[in-house]
């Protein structure tokens, strides 16, 4: 089956790391909703449109996906198992409203998993394009080919006036969302963070965690996106988003300057204590995972760390998530016995090489 | 009671969590509560969802408090009421933008800070289509100055151009490109 590959543990294209401000920005999304003239949107079509769209859309990136050199698989969301539906979502490769959707829907993912298009989640098409550290205009570039490509031989529902339309007025006009995965671990320990969220929003964009909407961003993980798709052009709305990113990342980096500068011993306490956590405790649950994964990360950035490489913890903090551990396992697990495999998971991923003992490596 | 967490508050929230098979009961003040991880997470539904805010922007009194001024908009394609779409927070189909178009600018304009038309990429099929359809409003506009000045040569002229342009409109449609 094609999605087998997709559910196995091997870090997509986008976890990697060797991008530009990568110890700061994880990650990028461009993310462009889409619908076809002809059929009524997700909200008042029937199966058998449902079932329409999903083929007409399909046989089209099946087709022309060659044409830009991606071998798309096709993957029909009612086909796969509860387990797998989950695994693709906590590698963000499909939505929780896919999975949840009534009618017939899939996605359509390339190789590398840096593009996943999703066919009949809230729109008739979401084009979704991923890129590992703080790539906008590349993930932009690459989402953008794709549309105009899709767009010579589909019929998109496009107004003068409110350009594409889209089941939601808050996606409207460009369709686009752009968005940026940081990890601010100085900003939240300093509480400025609190300061900077509603500031933000002020200029048309949002800050929140990556888990949701609660106040503390898991990990220290927030995701920072455009909240206007209207009035501005695409172009508008990225050099937007990369101003404030670049702000974002200064203040990121005059804090944990400020950390390291005032209490070092103490930053350095932290760091190593997690460390020792997650390479030696046994049982890890989802949010003390996150929380000591920031840390060492935060120490990797501070070069108190330095043998540990940083893909290994973007590959975690994806591989650590429930059903993921259960697809590893090949057995369901109740939460107890997961936060043992999650234990086990870093353990095996962290202790891997030889590392030196953790004094030797302070200066 | 005093607060579990900060010691400090009175509680005024018990927590109770499951954790490793056991119960645990925990008395926590608002501030600390609400600071909780594992209790936002119940909340499922999110508490600013779009259909939330249209319905207290634009609530049913406006239908139902006025029954003289009482018109119920429904989108011909698809069925969609005026009122579905504010409970949804969604259109049902493409149509629901024209047949909803009177109210959506005030909706649009609290969305996206005061904007309400769309400036960014255009389909370049629709591209040609919508520089064509500028171009024959422009031509009309000229004939009409030139039957005002009696200059019937030039507005027969510029009549032809428009009837090229509109049989080339036509004709790109027909194509579907």
């Amino acid at each position: 089956m094609a999605v087998e590959r997709f559910l196995q543990p091997h870090a997509s294209s986008w976890m990697t790391n060797n991008a530009e401000n990568v110890d700061i920005a994880m990650s990028t999304r461009i993310r462009l909703a889409r619908n076809l003239t002809d059929f009524k949107f997700p909200y008042s079509f029937t199966e058998d449109e449902a079932l329409k769209v999903d083929k007409e859309i399909s046989s089209v990136l099946l087709d022309k996906g060659n044409e830009l050199d991606y071998n798309f698989s096709h993957i029909s969301i009612e086909e796969l198992a509860q387990l797998q539906k989950e695994v693709l979502v906590e590698k963000h490769l499909i939505s929780p409203f896919l999975v949840n959707s009534q009618r017939s829907g899939s996605v359509l993912l390339s190789e590398n998993e840096e593009l996943s298009i999703m066919v009949n989640e809230e729109d008739h098409l979401r084009i979704q394009s991923l890129q590992p550290g703080f790539q906008l205009q590349q993930a932009f570039k690459i989402a953008n080919e794709l549309d105009s490509l899709l767009e010579k031989n589909l019929s998109y529902a496009f107004h003068e006036k409110y350009g594409y339309l889209t089941s939601c007025p808050t996606n409207a006009g460009t369709g686009m969302r752009a968005s940026v995965m940081l990890h601010l671990p100085a900003l939240t320990m300093s509480h400025q963070i609190q300061r900077i969220i509603p500031a933000i929003s002020r200029l048309g964009m949002v800050v929140r965690g990556i888990y949701g909407e609660g106040s503390e961003a898991l990990g220290n993980v927030y995701q920072i996106s455009n909240q206007l798709t209207l009035g501005k052009s695409e172009y508008e709305i990225l050099q937007d988003l990369e101003n404030m990113t670049e702000q974002i990342i200064q203040q990121e980096r005059k804090a944990r300057e400020a950390i390291a500068l005032n209490s070092p011993m103490i930053l350095e306490d932290r760091v190593y204590r997690s460390l020792g956590v997650l390479t030696h405790s046994r049982l890890l649950t989802t949010e003390e995972a996150a929380t000591r994964l920031s840390d060492v990360r935060l120490g990797i950035d501070l070069k108190m760390i330095q043998d540990l490489d940083m893909s290994i913890l973007n590959e975690l903090m994806i591989f650590m998530q429930p059903a993921f551990l259960q697809q590893y396992a090949d057995k369901p697990l109740q939460p107890r016995e997961r936060d043992f495999a999650r234990a086990k998971l870093f353990r095996e991923r962290l202790n891997k090489k030889d590392r030196n003992s953790e004094g030797e490596d302070l200066a | 009671m005093i607060c579990d967490q900060c010691g400090e508050r009175s509680a005024s929230v018990i927590v109770k969590q499951q954790q490793h098979g056991q119960i645990i009961e925990r008395n926590l003040c608002h501030v600390c509560a609400a600071e909780n991880h594992s209790i936002n997470v119940a909340f499922e539904q999110d508490p600013l969802a779009i259909h939330q805010l249209l319905s207290n922007w634009f609530p049913n009194s406006q239908a139902s408090t006025s029954p003289a001024r009482k018109e119920v908009v429904t989108c011909p394609s698809c069925g969609f009421t005026f009122s579905k779409f504010l409970r949804l927070g969604k259109f049902g189909c493409d149509s629901c933008y024209d047949a909803f178009s009177p109210h959506l600018d005030e909706i649009f304009k609290r969305f996206h800070n005061g904007n309400i038309e769309h400036k960014g990429k255009i389909p370049a099929s629709y591209g040609t289509t919508l520089k064509i359809k500028k171009e024959i409003e422009e031509l009309r506009k000229q004939m009409q100055v030139c039957i005002q000045e009696e200059d019937f040569e030039k507005a027969a002229r510029l009549r032809d151009e428009v009837k090229a342009l509109s049989a080339k409109l036509e004709g790109g449609a027909a194509d579907g490109s």
